[in-house]
């Protein structure tokens, strides 16, 4: 294994949509300076936006950013930074323009208009398919790959970065590991963005990378976050995976019990079964814990017509579909079995518009900086990550005009004892990194630790998680490099597990995508974001930012979760 | 599931290796492409997609995981 030294203006961590954008949008302003992107995964593969549809959000020109707006601050119940959403928004069309010019090209009705599909039981917000629906996301990362050699940035995969390196509270640099050949990594930079993605627990397709190691290091680093008591809870077939069941929902799709019952209609009465999946599946845990269970997908009601956007014609999609039809299961034939099931974690570094977060030097992009408060509209991502990336790319380049240049002297006795730590488990007899996180999952996944949230529930589950992270996550070994990987990922899924229940225990009502059973209803004393960040003696502190309604444009008034009945009105 | 690569159709190109998100194929000394790490497939097809010679099958079934409920359902 050899030590290498890299230095560079700008080191990118993750290479997902946010980085490239971030990497991008910097070369744009300061073509003259060095960007390296590094990844985890493959060179180039580009994250989660690889096996993403390509849907995606944006207000058109001829639309009113203020009706977004209201449609946002109500769907998050409040808790929308609205500053930086309105920025979003102003700047989505143009990037959804930029992908246009790159070749991307978006489903066109007949007429040769852009065919829209409206949100969630939203009035105005809604997404845009992708012309290759099931490629776009394919196609999106190739553009920006194209762009990023043009424009000379470094790219670098399969190597895990553990570590922010600080001098004078300054982020100046990382260190990581190749995790082939287990190389050990040291990186000068004058600023780093942390386009790290989420935390998650690894529940199959398109959700095994992320698994929060970018949490763990900036937080390390003194980074604020915020938002962790909110988890993706979606809705996936009990056997395999399926992509695009959210554009199914506006079009007539809808889940029923094993009555036959569509009982969306019961817990939203006006929404019904075109809601936000993580009410759906918060829905679906009380028909099946009613006994009232197993729940299939439905769509006998969706007009024929429709089914060509539906149907799966490309990349992922299209082979899944046939290789499930192959085995006799057919989606749009049969009724398929489906279960709620926590997935990825939102949350991340509370950050400012242009991405930069309370740590000199640290940039935040894309969905490793908190927007959405557990809920989820389709095409969302690829519109924030594109956006947020390119801010991102734009704050970075104006901290390195307004900073001096640091002389960056690598503390020795620091980094020796980093590089120590990271290859401890290495070629030791342990625990395998899997059988660790079956565990995380068996005591994460139980339906009122990850979707109907008691304080019992989640007390029991700390409890349980804290005597793991004792006993069993320090017993880890690892046979290779590969290993050493997996083996941070799950150290990684248990730090985002802890940060999980904590928030969750510590928001005492319920909102937006965060339910309690033991507290159904909204308390305007929650009316704000809980952040997390660790003290001086490396304890986390929670405290609470309360939504700055006297300074926001768009007034509080109406609530997206007024809508359901498992939500009390005092 | 990651089911099966054919050794026999195997051209040795790479790109399953190269391209796999969760680094669970490698090639061995003959340049044939192998499971690895079986246990870290996501299902993605992404190996099976990029193979120039079909050597690879990739089941659609996802790994089963923890439950949700302690009841059957
Ligand atoms: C199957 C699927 C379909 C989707 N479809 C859509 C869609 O149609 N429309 C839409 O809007 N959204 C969609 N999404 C969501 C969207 O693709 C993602 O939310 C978005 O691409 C995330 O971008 P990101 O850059 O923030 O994070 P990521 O894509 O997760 O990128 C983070 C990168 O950082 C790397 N990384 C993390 N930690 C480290 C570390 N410590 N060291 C080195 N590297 C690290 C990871 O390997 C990863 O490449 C879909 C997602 C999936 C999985
Ligand atoms: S299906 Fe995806 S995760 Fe599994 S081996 Fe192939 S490329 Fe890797
Ligand atoms: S992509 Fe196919 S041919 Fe190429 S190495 Fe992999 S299995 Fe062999």
């Amino acid at each position: 294994m050899e030590k290498k030294l890299l230095e560079t203006d700008v080191l990118i961590i993750g290479g997902g949509s946010a980085g490239m954008w971030a990497a991008n949008r910097f070369k744009d302003l300061q073509p003259d300076k060095e960007v390296v992107i590094v990844d985890k995964g493959p060179k180039d593969w580009g994250g989660l936006m690889t096996m993403a549809g390509g849907d995606f959000d944006a207000v058109m020109p001829d639309e009113n950013i203020a009706d977004w707006m209201e449609d946002f601050v109500y769907y998050f119940d409040g808790l929308c930074d609205q500053p930086l959403m309105e920025e979003i928004l102003k700047c989505s069309f143009d990037r959804m323009q930029d992908y246009q010019r790159n070749g991307c090209t978006f489903f066109k009705k007949d007429d040769g208009s852009l065919k829209s599909v409206p949100q969630r039981g939203l009035p105005h917000v809604k997404l845009y398919p992708a012309q290759l629906k099931g490629r776009g996301g394919e196609m999106m990362v190739r553009a920006l790959v194209e762009q990023l050699q043009q424009k000379n940035v470094k790219r670098l995969g399969r190597i895990l970065i553990t570590d922010l390196l600080k001098q004078k509270e300054r982020v100046v640099g990382a260190v990581g590991f190749d995790t082939l050949n287990g190389d050990f990594y040291v990186i000068k930079a004058q600023a780093v963005v942390a386009a790290t993605g989420v935390g998650g627990w690894k529940t199959s397709y398109g959700k095994n990378t992320p698994t929060g190691e970018g949490v763990e290091l900036v937080y390390k680093a003194g980074a604020r976050l915020k938002d962790f008591e909110f988890s993706r809870v979606w809705n996936m077939p009990k056997y395999f995976g399926w992509e695009g069941q959210t554009t199914l929902m506006p079009l007539g799709g809808r889940f029923v019990n094993a009555l036959g019952e569509p009982f969306m209609e019961k817990y939203s009465p006006i929404l019904k079964a075109n809601t936000d999946p993580h009410f759906t599946t918060i829905a679906m845990a009380m028909e099946i814990r009613a006994g009232r269970g197993p729940i299939y997908f439905d769509i006998s009601q969706i007009n024929p017509d429709d089914l060509v956007l539906l149907k799966p014609q490309n990349g992922w999609q299209l082979m899944n579909y046939e290789k499930l039809r192959d085995l006799g299961m057919d989606l749009f034939r049969d009724n398929t079995q489906w279960v709620p099931q926590m997935t990825i974690s939102y949350g991340g570094m509370d950050a400012g518009i242009h991405g930069e977060t309370n740590v000199p030097g640290l940039f935040a992009a894309g969905t490793a900086r908190s927007t959405e408060p557990g809920v989820y509209a389709g095409g969302f991502a690829l519109m924030t990550t594109s956006v947020t990336g390119y801010l991102a790319g734009e704050g970075v380049a104006r901290f390195l005009e307004e900073q001096p240049q640091v002389e960056i002297t690598l503390d020795e006795d620091e980094i020796s004892s980093l590089q120590k730590e990271i290859y401890a488990p290495l070629g030791k007899d342990g625990l395998s990194p899997k059988a660790v996180l079956t565990e995380i999952q068996q005591i994460m996944f139980p339906y009122n630790v990850s979707i109907i949230k008691t304080e019992t529930a989640l007390q029991d589950a700390l409890h349980r998680l804290k005597t793991l992270q004792l006993t069993k996550i320090p017993q880890m070994a690892a046979k290779d490099a590969h290993y050493l990987l997996k083996l941070r990922e799950v150290r990684a899924v248990a730090f985002v597990s802890e940060l999980y229940l904590r928030a969750s225990l510590e928001r005492k009502e319920s909102r937006a995508g965060h339910y309690r059973e033991d507290y159904p209803q909204r308390d305007d004393a929650y009316l704000g974001w809980l952040t997390i960040e660790q003290d001086a003696a490396q304890q986390m502190q929670f405290a609470w930012e309360p939504v700055p309604t006297a300074q926001y444009k768009y007034p509080i008034t109406r609530y997206y979760s007024d809508n359901f009945t498992f939500i009390k009105k005092d | 599931m990651i089911a099966s690569i054919d050794v026999k159709k195997c051209v040795g190109c790479g790109n399953c290796v190269n391209r796999c998100p969760l680094d669970v194929i490698r090639l061995n000394e003959q340049k044939k492409a192998y499971i690895a790490y079986p246990e870290d497939c996501m299902t993605c097809y992404i190996c099976e997609r990029y193979c120039p010679a079909g050597a690879i099958y990739v089941h659609p079934f996802r790994e089963a995981l923890p439950k949700i409920f302690t009841q059957e359902y």
